[in-house]
């Protein structure tokens, strides 16, 4: 009972982070989902680790709704018709996006939103077009203040996208997260739009989009931090191992691949599995979902993800030596990787039938708590070697992710009169493995954390014990001063 | 076999697109406010800098300085010590090396530029290197310059350069042998050579008070520019101390406001052909 005056009477939590903090409270009141005492004890070492989603999942974390089905057939549940015109098109949108569940509350996936809203162009004029279009993303900043909703665009060219790159740059809102799919028909132009917009607020990603729809087909959306997953599906759950606690407790290299690193993805696919059962056998989601009923989301298509994050500590731990400068180093990281990988997807997912029954691999960016650990397989803030030789490393360790990998490439501002040079390094990192990355440049007002954008201005107020609409906001002010967030190399002369 | 100073493997103002710049030891002319007056001459191994260097990373072998990178801590005391304007940090390299480390990045780039110290000084070794990149890659070539070259060895190097930077200190042959110690009519004579090649990319004029940065001079250079050709890019710098050496190494920054005056005269001038 100590817990719940304790979140009542917060004074950093507004009314609604309360009513959350309340949820999660009466939520870990059960005890944990049905899992093995080896499991457990992983968990309670911080060897593996489930992200705060709580002890008895109700819901998917990811959630990526069909949107384009929505606007074809309307909702029934919602009372929403098929839209005839732009103001119904973003009104619809800013609907169901209030109805899109998740851990956080908010809608992680938003939808390729210009490939939706393009057709309803020609119903309004250009100045209500902008306006309608300003309105909307005001509305989502404010309405739904967490930096892992996050809203997709291309790779086709398209007005919608356009204007919206350009708000994106004057408004300088950290929500919505945002991606540009870039295919080998996105417009140079285009990307370097989105290059701009992105040297100034830190968004867009650059998602190489012709090798991703390779792992996922056409129908794959970006969500929350930079998940890539099936449309009309989503993933269950997210348990990460943290491969630098696992180096910890290995006698060596051998001992680790071997033995440590089987057992420990053996107990996280043991916890993915028995979440996912919760969520489908014992909370019946698809069974209460509107979202489900009108087939906006449809079991076969979601999966689960396992995380992996600190392989350049583990990397340390187990060789002495440092990713990005000594190449045994770099090789026994992918050869670490790769084990993962076939480790995960050995096992069998339950109800990842979008995946063919197989969980998929993401390399985690790191949250607030971690101290001392990188995110994913990103090499060491501050640590990183120069920036081509970083992106060809990282390439070759990128595609080993089928559910979610990025990079960040921080420039100097020389980079914003020259987009043309940024977008041959852009196109380089593609030909090189990379599928997710961002850029930005050390003046940006916006700060990236590590898979989603606060404002410099914000970690002050918070700083100072100010309440702020934004969850996000306090994770990333302790993830800078515990990651050195602030210390990530600058790329320039 | 070349002398390079330093490889710059990205950077974003030294030509179009992204691009690795090399940078060559030597120099032809003398200006009073050179950045880099480290890259005039080659080293005449004299062991003031190994005197100096407390990390131990110069040494004497075989009578020569020799540098050791792994033990330097970037402090440049040994540049600043030198008598010479030299420096004991410069490699010598191949063209095949350095063509090796721009095919290596070539995915990431679109070209090479070549840079100084006069690096025409030098024009055997950017002919062979330009060669192999032309023949083994897209990359394009450039070249940063003085223009006081001779004119011979320039029509050998068009054949192989995509684009030229000139450095042209003033318009006024007075102010050039001020602040160079040398005449101006041989480079003009080579700038619009190379402008009618149309491979004039870009144009520089760094403003220094009392030398050339009179109204005069700015609208004459400009105007000069803007008559040369339809497409050339003129670029203002404005004179920095650092890295000066010499009678200019206590000048204070060129004034902010000074500076946007002089702008303002060549934008009204070239317009969108000067740059920010
Ligand atoms: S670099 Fe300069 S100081 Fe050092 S040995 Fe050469 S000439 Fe002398
Ligand atoms: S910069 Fe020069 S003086 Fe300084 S440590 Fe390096 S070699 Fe020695």
């Amino acid at each position: 009972m100590n817990g719940i005056i304790e979140i009542l009477s917060d004074t950093k939590l507004d009314y609604k982070q309360k009513r959350a903090a309340l949820s999660s409270f009466a939520e870990n009141s059960l005890p944990y989902v049905d899992i093995s005492d080896k499991a457990r004890k992983y968990m309670e070492d911080g060897i593996i680790c489930n992200l705060n989603e709580g002890n008895a999942p109700y819901r998917p974390r990811y959630v990526l709704p069909d949107y384009k089905k929505y606007f074809e057939n309307g909702s029934k549940y919602l009372n929403i018709k098929k839209p005839s015109d732009m103001y119904e098109a973003v009104n619809a949108l800013l609907i169901i996006y209030n109805y899109v569940p998740s851990i956080t509350g908010y809608p992680v996936y938003l939808g390729n939103i210009d490939e939706l809203l393009e057709p309803y162009c020609d119903s309004v004029s250009e100045r209500e077009l902008e306006n309608l279009l300003k309105m909307f993303l005001i509305n989502i900043d404010r309405n739904l203040p967490d930096a892992f909703v996050h809203a997709n665009i291309g790779p086709k060219d398209t007005k919608v996208g356009r204007i919206i790159l350009n708000l994106e740059e004057t408004l300088k809102d950290a929500v919505p997260n945002l991606s540009l799919k870039c295919s080998k028909d996105t417009p140079d132009d285009f990307i370097k739009l989105a290059i701009k917009t992105s040297l100034e607020i830190g968004k867009a990603y650059f998602i190489n989009h012709d090798e991703l729809v390779k792992v996922l087909g056409e129908n794959y959306g970006i969500a929350s931090c930079y998940n890539a997953l099936k449309i009309g599906g989503g993933s269950f759950t997210l348990v990460r191992v943290n491969l630098k606690e696992v180096a910890k407790i290995s006698k060596d290299y051998n001992d680790f691949i071997e033995r440590v690193l089987p057992d420990v993805i053996n107990c996280q696919c043991e916890i993915i599995n028995e979440r996912a059962r919760f969520i489908v056998e014992k909370a019946k989601f698809f069974e209460s979902s509107f979202l489900a009923r009108e087939e906006l989301i449809n079991i076969n298509n979601f999966t689960s993800m396992a995380g992996i994050f600190g392989l350049y500590e583990c990397v340390e731990i187990l060789s002495g030596m440092k990713m990005g400068f000594d190449n045994i180093a770099y090789e026994m990281a992918e050869n670490i990787i790769k084990r993962a990988y076939e480790l995960v997807k050995e096992k069998e997912g339950l109800y990842c039938n979008g995946y063919s029954g197989k969980i998929g691999f993401h390399a985690q960016s790191g949250i607030d708590s971690d101290i001392d650990v990188s995110a994913g397989v990103r090499i060491k803030t501050g640590c990183e070697p120069e920036i081509f030789e970083q992106i060809k490393l990282e390439g070759k360790l990128q595609k080993y992710f089928d559910t979610g990998v990025s990079d960040i490439y921080i420039f100097d501002k020389t980079a914003k009169n020259n987009l043309e040079g940024v977008l041959t390094i852009i196109k380089g990192a593609f030909k090189n493995g990379i599928r997710e990355m961002t850029i930005n440049t050390s003046d940006s007002e916006l700060i990236r954390i590590t898979g989603y954008l606060v404002k410099r201005s914000d970690i002050e107020k918070y700083e100072k014990g100010e309440p702020l609409r934004e969850g996000t906001v306090a994770l990333g002010a302790d993830s800078i001063k515990n990651c050195g967030i602030l210390d990530r190399k600058v790329r320039g002369i | 076999m070349a002398y390079i100073n330093k490889i710059i493997l990205k950077t974003f103002i030294d030509g179009p697109g992204s691009r690795m710049a090399v940078f060559m030891q030597g120099c032809n002319l003398r200006c009073k406010y050179c950045h880099n007056p480290e890259t005039w001459n080659l080293c005449i191994h004299c062991g003031e800098c190994v005197k100096n260097c407390k990390k131990g990373a110069l040494f004497f072998e075989d009578g020569k300085v020799k540098y050791n990178k792994d033990l330097c801590a970037k402090c440049d005391v040994c540049i600043n010590v030198c008598p010479n304007n030299s420096t004991p940090k410069y490699e010598i390299m191949s063209a095949g090396d350095v063509y090796k480390i721009a095919y290596y990045n070539k995915d990431f780039l679109d070209g090479i530029t070549l840079s100084g110290g006069e690096c025409t000084l030098q024009y055997e070794f950017i002919l062979e290197l330009f060669k192999l990149i032309k023949e083994n890659t897209k990359l394009t070539t450039f070249i940063d310059t003085n223009g006081y070259i001779e004119f011979d060895i320039l029509k050998k190097l068009i054949d192989v350069t995509d684009g030229f930077m000139f450095d042209l200190k003033a318009l006024n042959s007075e102010n050039h042998i001020k602040l160079t110690g040398y005449d101006n009519e041989k480079i003009l004579k080579n700038l619009e050579y190379v402008s009618k090649n149309g491979l004039l990319y870009e144009v520089r004029t760094v403003l220094v008070e009392g030398f050339n940065d009179s109204e005069d001079e700015i609208e004459k250079i400009s105007e000069y520019i803007y008559k040369l050709n339809s497409y050339t890019k003129f670029k203002l710098i404005p004179f920095r101390p650092l890295g000066v050496k010499g009678e200019l190494s206590n000048m204070e920054s060129f004034d902010k406001e000074k500076f946007e005056k002089c702008y303002n005269i060549s934008k009204k001038i070239l317009k969108s052909r000067l740059k920010d």
